[in-house]
């Protein structure tokens, strides 16, 4: 026997054929795709985006910003008026992402539906608060509190506290139906009642991610701050608005930096902070 | 006497489901240790997890120490269930929290809310705990957490907890299937010890037939939902445990 001939082994050609998805699978894969194609196509094509008009912006935007907003007046941003309000926001953000958090636990617990205490009434008032404080936007958020409260901090705090419901609760809910369900199976044979379940059970398996979606919540909190002030809610975003209204271009520029600025620190603080909870198992 | 009466007991998952048991009946006596065989599927985890409601059945009826099992609800339930340890196959502890935490989530449904809150446990359960962790050879590992432990040593940790209930039944689902043989037949002669130290019936899930027998006064084979034989362990021969493992010698 040479080298060259080939060994049929043990898989002879059988003759039979095979496809992955079948007729109506392949269709209905082929359909879907040539749909999302033609509606990109449509949007676009309403948009009525004009190509060199898009493409001249870039230097339109070089030159707004070279004539009108440089240089940024930094010295705007670190008088003590400017600092007092970096802090009011940070106040804003960290007083809304904890009562937030305090809330979005039971709520999670509820709309859980692995351990939630009674699927028929709980589960779905659980799922409708989260989802609720997720639908509504949280510059609309504040615009209803501002306009029940009026303008300033507490307006900022209670609109940062929905919109952080929403947003632990639906990551926390999705963290305790992930839980293995062995203890609880455990808790619930030895007589637990669904508080002893939920704590002994659940609770140990879910601190460690709770504790590092918390310090995201306030992360992304910190950011939803600054537009809240923008709508009345105080803090750095209320300076922003009001300069833009006067048009003094460049402390309007200032502030931006300062937002990106402090932006970026507590993202790479929550970050450092997350990936130590993490390490913690 | 008669600790748990099962008649008729038949349970599916769904409407357009088959059912996983068949028409179940069987009786336990306060003295027995009986053993549940049966090939994968046949229903064995689905039976034991009836007992205490882990676990809905569509009918029949269930009558333990007396009680009406499947009439139960709320407090009544957790009260039936806290007189029923039960003991599983992977364990179940919270991984997280130390051994002595552990085995006191034994006594959770003899502990208010509020006081397990805070992980108040009465000076009785204390020692209570600390007594039977030494009764399963773990004095030297109270305050370790539970995930630091081999296979063994957390099925002995299963064990004390379940004992922490005080109960009158003990549910053994695939107690030892986790554990390698050795240790196996060591977990099974501690909790036969210590069943019949206490006097508390056991009904017991168990694939490895040759334990069955070693272990158990009675067995019964389950095959596909149905009970396929119930007798003393003396009296299993050959022929019905070609019966009752007719699916898988197929």
């Amino acid at each position: 026997m040479t080298m060259t001939e080939t060994n049929p082994g043990p898989a002879p050609d059988s003759g039979q054929t095979w496809s992955r998805y079948g007729a109506t699978g392949a269709a209905t894969r082929h359909a879907t795709l040539l749909a999302v194609l033609v509606f990109l196509g449509y949007s676009l094509h309403f948009l009525n985006v004009d190509l060199s008009r898009l493409l001249g912006t870039f230097s339109g935007v070089w030159r707004v910003v070279s004539d009108r907003y440089y240089p940024p007046e930094i010295a705007y941003v670190a008088n003590a008026g400017y600092l007092g309000a970096i802090l009011d926001t940070l106040q804003m953000s960290f007083l809304g992402g904890f009562i937030g958090v305090v809330c979005a636990i039971p709520l999670a617990w509820f709309s859980a539906w692995n351990v939630t205490p009674s699927r028929r009434i709980l589960f779905p008032l659980g799922r409708l608060g989260v989802i609720s404080s997720r639908a509504i936007h949280e510059t609309i958020w504040t615009i209803l509190f501002v306009s029940i409260l009026g303008f300033g901090m507490l307006a900022g705090v209670s609109a940062l506290t929905m919109f952080c419901i929403g947003f632990a609760g639906k990551l926390f809910a999705d963290e305790i139906e992930a839980v293995d369900m062995g203890p609880v199976e455990a808790m619930r044979s030895a007589g637990a009642s669904d508080l002893q379940v939920f704590v002994w059970a659940v609770v140990p398996q879910v601190r460690v991610a709770f504790t590092g979606i918390a310090i995201y919540t306030w992360d992304v909190a910190f950011r939803a701050a600054t537009v809240v002030g923008f709508f009345g809610g105080g803090g750095m975003g209320w300076y922003l608005k009001r300069n833009i209204q006067q048009l003094e271009n460049t402390k309007v520029s200032a502030i931006i930096l300062s937002i990106i600025a402090m932006v970026l620190i507590a993202e790479v603080f929550s970050g450092w902070v997350r990936a130590r909870v993490n390490r913690a198992k | 006497m008669t600790v748990l009466k099962v008649r008729d007991l038949r349970i599916r998952y769904a409407d357009n489901q088959p059912e996983i048991l068949k028409g179940i009946s069987f009786d336990v006596e306060d003295s027995d240790f009986m053993a549940i065989i049966g090939p994968s599927g046949a229903g064995k985890s689905t039976l034991i997890r009836c007992i205490n409601r882990l676990v809905e059945p569509t009918s029949g009826s269930i009558e333990l120490f007396g009680q009406d099992v499947l009439a139960l609800k709320g407090t009544a339930l957790r009260q039936l269930r806290r007189n029923v340890g039960m003991i599983f196959q992977e364990f179940n502890l919270i991984n997280r929290m130390s051994v002595m935490d552990n085995v006191l989530s034994g006594r959770l449904g003899y502990t208010g809310n509020l006081r397990s809150l805070f992980r108040a446990f009465p000076q009785s359960d204390i020692s209570r705990a600390l007594a039977l962790l030494d009764r399963v050879g773990l004095s030297d590992h109270v305050n370790k957490r539970a995930d630091e432990l081999s296979g063994g040593q957390r099925q002995r940790v299963g064990i004390a907890r379940a004992l922490m209930q005080q109960p009158k039944l003990l549910l053994l689902d695939e107690p030892t299937s986790a554990l390698d043989p050795k240790i196996s037949r060591e977990v099974m002669g501690l909790i036969r010890e210590i069943a019949s130290e206490l006097r508390v019936p056991a009904l017991c899930n168990i694939h490895d037939v040759q334990l069955a027998k070693e272990s158990c006064n009675r067995i019964i084979g389950l095959q596909d939902g149905y009970k396929k034989f119930d007798g003393e362990t003396g009296t299993l021969r050959d022929r019905d445990l070609e019966e009752i493992y007719a699916m898988e010698v197929l």
